[in-house]
């Protein structure tokens, strides 16, 4: 297979080198039984792409990762270190963990620029015009560089989730969660997002994506999870998940996707 | 601003309904303020006498500009403190700490359910007698004027951060804000600037309840056109007068931040 698996990678060379770790993470919503007992580790460098259908708990998963869903058992390392609970601990964390939404989540009273150097500046303490070259460098690369100065309601959904990227980006995370970045766009602007997500991944970034965007899987991602009911049911790469996937319920999710 | 109203756009039937409502809505007004000037004039408080000292007589035009000069102050600097302790207790209860939320809940709902009158009451007569402290009529109105309205203003931006999509929170926690850090640069701006509507209102209510400073001898507006009235046995026409200055007040006021809150929306899109 010429498939994902080949692709050459930069920045990592170590493969036993995990930079997220989950181990036996369970998580209920009252009696909802969200994770069931989730193992998962992923490689620095590596793409792993989440699918299944709605409520299979795809999301819940991305975002334990950085602690904005607590979990009821189980553990979580990011780079060696256990997920903290609260406190500086965890904020330093999430400050290397990257996030992008859904819904982009710009704040809506700053410009594209403003949103990008905040966190940078506040929170690392960097200079302002240095913060203000960065954010303007990481606009030039997903390509929106013109867009800087205006306000978030301004720009074009696929202009506000490259934003939405760049700052994720300023603050020079080590691994980026995306929690289904496409699903809130119009289907033009579809191919935007995914372009700037496969330059990350080609650029050797450890990513999480939650995504229902099969093509982007094939090509960029080194392992893809299938979810269904809390669990994660397979953990393939994306050859043999989409030729040859093994459980009845990977086959009725990609018989009704694809 | 192209679509204002809530509802279809009226049809034909719609508009004659309207246009009819309209007419005879016109038409008691009209007859109302008619009847209203004819019985002034047969009772002749329509007479020039009664009216002219409002342009001519300048002591009278000072007396009262002072009054008007004390309640623009009190109010202005009871807003800024309202809103600052305001702020602080929304804060405070959009942290999450159970103690401190039931704490400035207490806060609110006292403050928020004793008349404006009685607070300035408590403090004139107790704060002597307490603090054995002279306090000045002017910080019985202003401190009476902020207990109040800190605790509106912090329901009013509490309700506007609970407006906020959840995501601008989530996004701000993923960066690794702490969740004070999240209230200060990204919620309450945003909340303040969505409740610009409602401080308005509420900078026009401390306006208007300032007026009460009289039962304490505070020289404002309406206390000094009761002394004005008096001498000049023209309390009808003093009354119009300074209620119309009151409307034209908090027309401005409106206006001024009317305009603000549009420069502002317009830059954001």
């Amino acid at each position: 297979m010429s498939d994902a698996c080949s692709v050459p990678r930069m920045g990592h060379d170590d493969m036993s080198d995990i930079m997220v770790e989950l181990r036996g993470v369970d998580k209920w919503y009252g009696d909802f039984h969200v994770l069931k007992n989730i193992n998962l580790a992923i490689d620095r460098g590596q793409v792993v792409v989440v699918c299944g259908p709605s409520g299979s708990g795809k999301s819940t998963l991305c975002r334990t990762i950085n602690r904005l869903e607590s979990i009821d058992q189980g553990s979580i390392v990011i780079d060696g270190r256990v997920l903290p609970s609260e406190g500086r601990a965890l904020r330093e964390l999430r400050a290397n963990v990257g996030m992008v939404f859904q819904s982009f989540n710009l704040f809506s009273h700053l410009t594209v620029i403003e949103n990008i150097t905040l966190a940078p500046r506040k929170l690392r303490g960097v200079a302002k015009e240095q913060a203000r070259q960065h954010a303007l460098a990481l606009l030039d690369s997903v390509g929106i560089a013109s867009q800087a100065d205006k306000y978030p309601a301004q720009l074009s959904g696929g202009q506000q989730q490259r934003a939405a990227i760049a700052r994720a980006l300023a603050m020079r995370p080590e691994v980026i969660l995306f929690d289904e970045p496409t699903s809130a766009l119009d289907p033009e602007m579809v191919g935007e997002v995914l372009e700037v997500m496969t330059k990350l991944a080609e650029e050797g970034m450890t990513m999480l994506v939650v995504t229902h965007e099969m093509g982007f899987a094939r090509k960029v991602a080194d392992r893809v999870l299938f979810m269904d009911e809390g669990e994660i049911v397979e953990d393939r790469s994306p050859s043999d998940f989409f030729n040859q996937p093994e459980t009845d319920r990977a086959r009725a999710f990609l018989s009704r996707i694809l | 601003m192209k679509h204002t109203h809530l509802f279809d756009s009226p049809g034909p039937r719609g508009l004659r309904l309207i246009r009819m409502a309209t007419a005879v809505w016109v038409a008691v007004l009209l007859l109302i303020v008619a009847y209203v000037v004819w019985r002034l004039d047969a009772r002749g408080q329509l007479a020039p006498g009664k009216w002219l000292p409002f342009v001519t007589n300048v002591k009278l035009l000072k007396f009262l500009g002072e009054g008007l000069l004390q309640t623009l102050s009190a109010s202005s600097v009871a807003l800024v403190f309202s809103l600052l302790l305001g702020i602080v207790l929304a804060v405070g209860r959009a942290l999450g700490h159970r103690l401190l939320s039931l704490a400035i809940a207490a806060y609110v709902q006292v403050f928020r359910g004793i008349p404006v009158l009685l607070n300035m009451l408590f403090l004139f007569l107790g704060v002597p007698l307490v603090l054995r402290l002279n306090i000045s009529a002017y910080s019985v109105v202003v401190i009476a004027l902020v207990l109040y309205n800190s605790a509106v203003i912090a329901e009013i931006v509490r309700a506007g951060i609970a407006a906020l999509p959840s995501g601008q929170r989530s996004a701000s926690l993923a960066l690794g804000f702490s969740e004070f850090q999240t209230l200060k640069y990204i919620l309450v701006p945003q909340a303040v600037r969505l409740m610009i509507p409602a401080l308005v209102s509420q900078f026009i209510i401390i306006i208007k309840d300032s007026a009460l400073g009289f039962i304490v001898g505070f020289h404002e507006l309406t206390a000094k056109a009761q002394n004005a009235a008096l001498q000049l046995s023209n309390p009808l026409q003093t009354y119009i007068v300074i209620g119309i200055v009151y409307v034209a007040i908090n027309l401005l006021v409106a206006h001024i931040s009317n305009w603000i809150a549009n420069r502002k929306t317009n830059t954001a899109g």
